[in-house]
């Protein structure tokens, strides 16, 4: 009795762990083939404006300038230069 | 009355004169230049002879990565031959900074701090090692020991309302045959990720040598951003 227990428990915990991990690969597997993953809405706001105003649909460099960016260097704590290298 | 009219005036003019002009956006030829390294930081002659001398290829490779790449950012003064801390001799990397504007993301997130290095290096840092590659001139000359690439990016959850941002990073320094070996496929990724060195860094925590992962990842070599032109004289 107590054997078939241990049986059954050790059955349970390894399909957990098995679909556990097959639920993290998959969501893992999706970030991998995301290929916008950087660019949150208002990164490529820009071009959606820019397209639906119908007279300038290119996006310039410039553009991407002016949009702002999330972890823009000074705002955020970063490893100094000092940290990794000597001049 | 006439007076106190040109008095006003005057002070007007005086005030325009001295008040601080708004900030301006960088011309594009400013945004570039200042991802150099200047040559008057460089502490030893080996440093500043090679930044001497390619200073023409690193402000082109500096245009290039500002033009074809429009979603990074790369760090000022990040540009240029570097040395690693704490180096014993002046061998001399080839180094880059950039910063990956990575949103949140749970599947990322959910990923054991080593393994979002891995991914990173992954996607960025070797395409910006193979554009690194690229620049013969550099490649070329002897006084170049390697690369040095740095990856900084968002740790996840630290971008919600009342947090404090922090970047995740990680600094790899790779001799040259290793890297180019890696780039022509002729050594495993297992072994290229053995034989290079990489640190990495919480905000500004020293994590300590790293061991990643690495896999193929083409997303920064093929990825076009929609409508986007990159400027004139710059070719992607």
């Amino acid at each position: 009795m107590n054997c078939a227990r241990i049986v059954r428990s050790a059955l349970v915990v390894a399909v957990l762990a098995v679909t556990g991990g097959c639920a993290s690969s998959e969501q893992w597997a999706e970030w991998r083939s995301h290929n916008t993953h950087f660019a949150s809405d208002r990164h490529m706001g820009f071009s959606m404006r820019n397209n639906m105003e119908g007279n300038n649909p290119k996006v310039t460099r410039a553009d991407m300038d002016l949009s702002p960016r999330e972890n823009w260097w000074g705002k955020v704590i970063t490893v100094r230069p000092d940290q990794i290298f000597e001049n | 009355m006439a007076r106190w009219v040109a008095v006003a005036l005057i002070a007007v003019a005086v005030g325009m004169a001295t008040a601080p002009a708004p900030a301006a956006s960088p011309t594009p030829a400013e945004a570039v230049g200042e991802k150099l390294i200047p040559l008057e930081r460089y502490s030893t002659p080996k440093g500043q002879t090679l930044a001497r001398v390619h200073q023409l290829r690193l402000y082109k490779f500096s245009e290039h990565i500002w033009g074809c790449l429009p979603w990074l950012d790369v760090q000022k003064q990040s540009i240029g031959f570097q040395r690693p801390k704490g180096a014993s001799g002046d061998d001399r990397y080839f180094s880059t900074w950039i910063l990956i504007p990575q949103a949140e993301n749970p599947q990322f997130a959910a990923q054991p701090q080593t393994r979002r290095m891995s991914a990173m290096f992954s996607r960025y840092g070797v395409d910006l090692l193979r554009r690194m590659a690229g620049v013969h001139d550099v490649l070329a000359d002897s006084n170049v020991h390697g690369f040095s690439v740095v990856l900084s990016w968002l740790k996840p959850g630290t971008s919600r309302p009342g947090a404090q941002p922090v970047n995740e990073s990680l600094a790899a320094f790779i001799d040259k045959a290793t890297g180019l070996e890696y780039l022509e496929r002729r050594i495993p990724h297992a072994d290229f990720a053995r034989r290079m060195r990489v640190v990495g860094f919480d905000g500004q925590t020293d994590l300590g040598p790293q061991v990643l992962e690495l896999w193929d990842d083409d997303f920064a070599a093929t990825f076009k951003l929609p409508n986007y032109e990159p400027p004139a004289g710059v070719t992607c």
